[in-house]
């Protein structure tokens, strides 16, 4: 520990600390313009530069280490004198002409504030003896747009795009006064793979690179935000913390918080964190309740005077079966009959993008708008008399992935409580069910073992099976490309050659679904060559034996044939594996929506188990959760078999004691795990009142047009939304809600990180925040809700969930808390599981799987296998993203992944109309050749409502976890027509 | 033989011997004249005690800084624990300087031997030659030169039959001044934009690709041979002046002389001996007017501090400047002194790396202002507004390219204010075009 004087004032450093980090620990302040945290020091800028006693130079006290004794003065005359330089050099090329005006300089950006503070003129442009620097800029993008006149080539945006994100789309061209910021090679960030992640417009200290939409409605001046709150952003379950800029009651601009060590992006966001939050200020908002126009109040009650039968929840549009097979509006008549390839680009244009996801005028014919009062008296006593008519096992909630920890409580709570049912559930169904299925068998658990940073931290071998993370996390797949840059073994186990894949230091490229051979093999090989934990095994598992036993038989050679990996990849990849030291094990959505998702997760956590990979800084188990808080809505017992926190509903106890501080009678309460999604929502099922919030089931649930005929039939449906949603087209009654910036909440990220995102802005209309709904709603059914505030309910969620007790919204801010949190002064758990897992006798069981077919497999009939999935710019049932201007720009149209081949093959090339068909439904969708897909494989993303990926998908459950098989679908894929119009 | 001239009298002729004899070249024509015999030598001794010789020597870096070798050799870790690199410096692109070259045009087997010795002494199996890519012909002999050296291997897995491997690679430069900087050098053989590094880490913790690297330029590197050859109390001896700068050293003397070339003189020999002497003084009826003794990045004499200079490292700086390269630019007193420092200046604008901001806006920033001034366009304040750029520019960046641009500016408005003011006042005659 060098002890320093800076200023004359001693300070204690940490060793191999920098002058810079001595000093802004000692809260002395000094400039930096190319230093920016996190980033690698160069030292190119030199306006940090300090005397210290005894150098002839001054040093740049970014870049200088400090020693014991040294004496530095950072306002020395000639540190100052150098700063001025530097301000007035840059200057030469910069246009300041608004800062000469008399000392009434306003700074608009890092830099100008500077030239503000050491009081350097500028000289005006017109007399420069310098041009303006030049570089790429960008036209026309919709969300990153350059200003290069303003760059000072500190690179910090080059240093942040290569060494955060990994990409390197950014660079410095030229050198000498021509040195200059340039975009990939020629300018074109989409070919130089650019992510738009904005990390470039994080850094920029000049406003050189910026976003286009804060711009365009604030010019060149700095947003002067009225507040900046801190928010967690609604996409994914990396769970990024965000800070929104409020202005005028709307978000302005997102920013990400950079100092906080312990978030989990670091200051960095993706493209949907930082530029897809404009939805909230789309004309489409709901800000009034919607009733169905047929009913009406007679006598204190409301009675139903609509049409019946089919027609009861019909309205002039048309279902999405027909919407899928292609009778669009609006086809430009040229078009008629063409092939979309023999048309204009114009028209092709057109004739993609003519029904773009906003809600169309027709969609709200059906219904009229009501009071609040209205719309929950209907809900109330409706949901009051099906339960009477119908009993418990009639009434069913789909809670939901993008809610709160507190509003899916608050919902659990209603329909447990108040109408004695288990039929509870929300999309965990269709992610990752199996995985928790698995969990709970083997470890008797339902999340990540360790931390997203201990990747980057601390492990030596990162095994991937099963997850694009990269587009679909971002954030933690670029986490993940750091790890593999500074040394970390890559194996990524994927049909699909996904960026990961490509960059895999091994890629084990398997026929869809085939992956229980290959993980069984790989546990084979490790045993036949003794690379098995053997100690783990002996001390903290059971039923090894029958493992043992099943995996004999598939030998690489065996696994080869069945998933088309060479043996000697499997070999290569297992041995790597066993090795570790640290294995880090990822798996998604690619492992557990299959029909036999159960089983391949457990062959996976045999391997783990086998190897002893968990339990460590550096070997963790992670499955990563798709939604923002898929993890906090099951936490909160939004599934079936469970109260909050994985108190089993079957358990008498547990439901006495939540019947016991909910107020109500057990003996109301059911002691039945009730029906899943899938169960739900088909023909059959005895659900007829539904309540759903926020989801979209039609769009992202398998074989759509038997969900669509079943949501036609039922009796009462309630839908809590930001948008009419193709679901909430059938609805009696739609309530408007908030969105996540208009409320305030608690979310649980993939890392079991609880985080507090706080109300930013008002609701538009009479939009409510769904707690305040629930409440509302809660209290009218007749079951007590108390709570004023979100804070309120989280004060009665840590009383009855045993993890979470040491919770409260004071401890939440900052970086959140990891639970399990099991008192007040527990400062959270970064990784379970290092001594004993939290089964009876502490051990892990394992259990013997075999390889089963995946389900649907192709003929001749249907020669392919659709894999289905997320893209970057999208999210889920598109409802968010295609009315976020940015990211709806990216990627505005439907399209397939097509093997180049194949589509040579079949006569299709890139942006032709395509018609897929399973034994299903068929979709008419545009075409990409791409190689990320292997031959006979094509993919396409589900959040296009014109293109519906889960027309075609097949309704057939995974048995343990009622899963659907959404990654393997036979079908045929063929040129299309442009559909004739009426 | 300072090629192509005849050698003077006043010549020690040691790195230069061979220079004009093609027979030196090949791999048998160098054993004939005493080669590799320096090499054999080292491969039988402990590598610290290669260092101790050269340590003891005397000898220092040829490329312009003048770092002791030895004590520079000796920073390298003791155990090799990861791989350690050489680097030669033959990116030899200072104006005025172009003694490497012609080293590895004649006696490419003495570079080859140098490199080896080093490497042994530092503990290298790798050895990158980075040189200058404009030098095609030097190029091809040296890589003719490594190929035989391992076909009769000198180099390989069985250097010397020493069952240890020594090997080395060419690398080409690509036009760019900056990448002689040794961590700009470094940057560029692992494939990245020569930038010049921040240091510390130096290269000797973490150089090419992140190992412990040693540089050090061609000359410096052939000069290790005599102190082999003939011991480092026979190398120091070499010393007319301060004994503190030892052996033999080459300038390269171009400009306003008769006799332009490489001459081989020993430490200490007096520079207006050079100009007069050696290189047969100025053309008729000129004068001398000015000389710049260290290639175009070291402060510029006028004929008295020239006519009393010492050429060593403490002699140059007695007299305000550097040694430098040894790259010697003689003026007589037919020359535009601003615009020659004008087209110093270009050069420098136009090889900055443009990292550091005043290197990259000083550079341009001076030029603008020098070319406006010969145009005619000046006023006096440009002189104190250059005066304060050069300031800006020296001592505050990654390398020292920007001070080198600085210097001649510094130096030159200081010695040849008159010439300056001409143009501005109007008594000179405006330059029409700039070329
Ligand atoms: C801008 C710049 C250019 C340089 N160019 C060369 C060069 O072309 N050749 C060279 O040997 N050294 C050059 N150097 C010096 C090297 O950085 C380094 O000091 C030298 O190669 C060390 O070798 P030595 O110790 O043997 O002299 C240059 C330095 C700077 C700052
Ligand atoms: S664009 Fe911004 S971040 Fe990039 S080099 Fe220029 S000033 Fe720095
Ligand atoms: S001084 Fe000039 S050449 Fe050297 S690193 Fe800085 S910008 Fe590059
Ligand atoms: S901040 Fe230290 S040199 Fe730029």
């Amino acid at each position: 520990m060098p002890a320093l004087l800076i200023n004359g004032q001693r300070v204690d450093a940490a060793d191999g600390a920098t002058i810079l980090d001595a000093a802004r620990a000692a809260e002395i302040d000094l400039p930096t313009l190319c230093w920016y945290p996190k980033l690698p020091t160069v030292g190119n800028c030199r306006i940090c530069v300090v005397s210290v006693e005894g150098e002839d130079k001054l040093l740049p006290a970014c870049a200088a280490t400090v020693a014991e004794g040294m004496r530095v003065e950072t306002e020395s005359a000639a540190a100052l004198d150098a700063r001025r330089g530097v301000l007035q050099m840059l200057l030469e090329r910069y246009p300041a002409d608004h800062l000469i005006n008399g000392g009434r300089a306003e700074p608009r950006n890092e830099f100008e504030e500077y030239v503000v503070r050491y009081g350097v003129t500028p000289r005006a442009v017109a007399a420069h003896e310098l041009s303006l620097r030049q570089g790429d800029e960008r036209p026309g993008d919709p969300m990153i747009s350059h200003d290069m006149s303003l760059c000072i080539l500190c690179t910090r945006c080059v240093r942040a795009c290569e060494d955060i994100q990994v990409v390197g789309v950014l660079d410095v061209a030229y050198r000498g006064e021509g040195a200059q910021i340039v975009v990939g090679a020629d300018g074109d960030p989409d070919k130089a793979a650019c992510t738009w992640c904005g990390e470039c417009v994080r850094v920029c200290p000049t406003g050189a690179i910026f976003e286009v939409m804060p711009r365009e409605r604030f010019g060149e001046s700095r947003v002067a935000a009225d507040r900046v709150v801190r928010s967690i952003c609604p996409y994914c379950g990396v769970g990024c913390q965000i800070d929104l800029h409020v202005k005028d009651n709307e978000i302005a601009r997102v920013t990400s918080p950079t100092f906080e060590e312990t978030t989990p992006n670091d200051g960095s966001t993706c493209v949907k964190g930082r530029f897809g939050y404009d939805f909230t200020q789309h004309r489409d908002r709901l800000t009034k309740p919607l009733i169905r126009k047929g009913w009406v109040r007679r006598g204190g009650r409301w009675i139903w005077e609509g049409a019946t039968g089919a027609a009861r929840r019909g309205g002039p549009w048309q279902s999405m079966t027909e919407e899928g097979r292609g009778d669009k509006p609006a086809a430009p008549p040229r078009a008629i009959g063409k092939r979309i390839r023999d048309l204009s680009l114009l028209e092709r244009i057109t004739a993609d993008v003519r029904d773009r996801a906003t809600t169309p005028e027709t969609w709200y014919q059906p219904f009229r708008e009501a009071t609040w009062d209205e719309a929950l008296e209907l809900v109330t006593q409706e949901l009051t008399r099906i339960h009477a008519d119908h009993g418990p096992d009639a009434m069913a909630v789909f809670q939901s992935a993008k809610c709160s920890n507190e509003e899916n409580y608050l919902l659990q709570r209603l329909f447990r409580g108040a109408f004695g049912t288990n039929n509870v559930d929300h999309c965990t169904r269709l992610c990752h069910s199996t995985s928790v299925s698995a969990m709970q068998d083997a470890l008797n658990t339902a999340a990540a073992s360790g931390s997203m940073r201990e990747v980057e931290e601390a492990c030596d071998v990162i095994f991937i099976a099963g997850a694009n993370t990269t587009e679909t996390h971002p954030v933690f797949g670029v986490s993940l490309k750091r790890a593999h840059e500074r040394g970390a073994f890559l194996i990524v186990a994927d049909p699909r050659r996904t960026e990961l894949a490509a960059r895999a230091d091994v890629h084990l490229q398997m026929q869809p679904g085939t992956d229980v051979a290959l993980l069984n093999a790989m546990l084979q090989h490790i045993l036949a060559e003794g690379l098995e934990n053997w100690s783990f095994i002996e001390t903290r598992t059971h039923d090894f034996d029958t493992v043992r036993k099943a995996v004999q038989p598939y030998t690489p050679e065996r696994a080869a044939a069945i998933t088309g990996i060479p043996a000697e990849l499997i070999r290569a990849a297992a041995e790597r594996y066993a090795r570790g030291p640290n294995t880090t094990t990822i798996w998604a959505m690619g492992l557990t929506q299959h029909l036999t998702g159960h089983d391949m997760v457990t062959s996976l956590l045999n391997l783990i188990l086998a190897t002893g990979m968990i339990g460590r800084w550096g070997a963790a188990m992670m499955p990563v959760r798709g939604q923002n808080n898929v993890q906090g809505s099951s936490d909160m017992g939004a599934i079936p078999f469970a109260f909050p926190d994985y108190q089993a509903v079957a358990d008498p106890a547990n439901r006495d004691k939540f019947a016991r501080v909910w107020g109500v009678d057990p003996k109301t309460m059911s002691l039945v795990p009730g029906l899943t999604v899938t169960e739900m929502a088909r023909e059959g099922s005895p659900v007829k009142a539904l309540y759903i919030m926020g989801e979209n089931p039609i769009i992202s649930d398998p074989d759509i047009a038997h969900a669509e005929a079943w949501f036609r039939t039922i009796e009462f449906l309630v839908v809590q939304d930001m948008f009419l949603t193709e679901t909430a087209r059938y609805g009696d009654v739609i309530l408007p809600a908030a969105s996540f910036a208009e409320k305030t909440g608690t979310f649980v990220n993939t890392e079991r990180r609880i985080q507090l995102s706080e109300q930013a802005i008002d609701p538009p209309g009479q939009a409510r925040a769904d707690w305040e709904i629930l409440v509302d709603l809660s209290n009218r059914i007749g079951i007590k809700s108390p709570f004023s505030s979100p804070a309120d309910v989280m004060e009665e969620i840590r009383e009855v969930a045993p993890a979470w007790a040491g919770v409260t919204y004071a401890r939440l801010r900052g970086g959140g808390l990891q639970y399990p949190v099991p008192h007040d002064d527990h400062p959270g758990t970064a990784f379970l599981f290092a001594d004993r897992f939290p089964t009876a006798d502490g051990r892990a069981l394992f259990h013997a799987v075999e390889y089963a077919d995946p389900g649907e497999l192709p003929d001749d009939e249907y020669p392919f296998v659709m894999n289905t999935g997320r893209m970057l710019y999208h999210w889920h049932t598109g409802t968010m993203t295609r009315r976020s201007r940015g990211l709806d720009a990216r990627e505005p149209v439907a399209t397939v992944e097509v093997h180049p081949d194949d589509a040579a093959e079949l006569g299709l090339a890139d942006g032709d109309m395509a018609k897929i068909t399973s034994r299903r439904n068929s979709i008419v969708i545009s075409v990409r050749m791409s190689d990320r897909v292997a031959r006979r494989q094509i993919f396409v993303p589900f959040h296009f409502r014109e293109a519906a990926a889960n027309l075609l998908t097949n309704p057939v459950l995974e048995p343990h976890a009622k899963m659907a098989a959404l990654k393997v679908t036979a079908v045929r894929l063929e040129p299309a027509t442009v559909p004739a119009t009426a | 033989m300072g090629y192509p001239h005849e050698p003077h009298p006043k010549e020690t002729l040691i790195l230069s011997k061979h220079f004009g004899d093609a027979g030196a070249r090949s791999y048998d024509g160098w054993v004939k004249c005493g080669g590799y015999q320096a090499l054999k030598r080292a491969l039988a001794m402990d590598p610290a005690d290669v260092i101790e010789i050269v340590k003891e020597s005397g000898l220092r870096g040829r490329g312009g800084a003048g770092f002791p070798t030895g004590l520079k050799w000796s920073f390298m870790p003791k155990e090799r624990r990861k791989p350690h690199y050489l680097c030669c410096n033959a990116d030899e692109s200072e104006p005025g300087t172009f003694k490497d070259r012609e080293i590895m045009r004649w006696t490419p087997h003495a570079l080859i031997e140098g490199c080896a010795i080093a490497q042994h002494a530092i503990q290298a199996e790798v050895c990158y030659i980075y040189i200058r890519g404009e030098f095609t012909e030097p190029i091809a002999i040296m890589q003719a030169a490594l190929d035989e050296a391992y076909r009769e291997g000198v180099l390989g897995g069985n250097a010397m039959g020493t069952n240890r491997r020594i090997d080395m690679y060419i690398h080409r430069g690509a036009g760019a001044y900056i990448c002689g900087e040794e961590t700009a050098l470094m940057n560029s053989i692992e494939g990245r934009r020569g930038n010049p590094r921040i240091r510390p880490p130096f290269p000797a913790q973490q150089g090419v690709f992140g190992m412990p690297t040693t540089i050090n330029n061609v000359e410096t590197l052939v000069s290790v041979l005599p102190v082999l050859n003939e011991g480092a109390e026979w190398y120091k001896d070499l010393s007319l002046g301060n004994p503190k700068s030892t052996g033999t050293k080459l300038f390269s003397v171009c400009g306003h002389v008769r006799k332009p070339g490489n001459y081989e003189v020993t430490m200490g020999f007096p520079l207006g001996e050079l100009v007069n002497d050696l290189c047969g003084g100025m053309r008729d009826g000129r004068t001398l007017k000015a000389c710049i003794p260290g290639g175009s990045s070291v402060p510029i004499l006028n004929r008295e501090e020239t006519e009393a200079c010492l050429l060593d490292y403490e002699g140059c700086v007695e007299q305000g400047t550097m040694l430098g390269s040894g790259g010697v630019i003689v003026f007589d007193d037919s020359a535009d002194m601003v615009y020659q420092i004008m087209r110093l200046a270009r050069f420098y604008a136009h090889e900055s790396c443009a990292q550091c901001t005043q290197c990259r806006e000083g550079t341009a920033w001076t030029v603008r202002i020098l070319e406006r001034i010969l145009r005619g366009e000046g006023e006096m304040k440009d002189l104190d507004l250059l005066l304060d750029l050069s300031e800006q520019m020296t001592g505050k960046t990654i390398c020292v390219l920007s001070d080198s641009c600085a210097a001649p500016i510094v130096s030159g408005i200081k010695k040849f204010r008159d010439e300056f003011e001409a143009y501005i006042t109007g008594a000179k005659q405006p330059v029409a075009a700039l070329t």
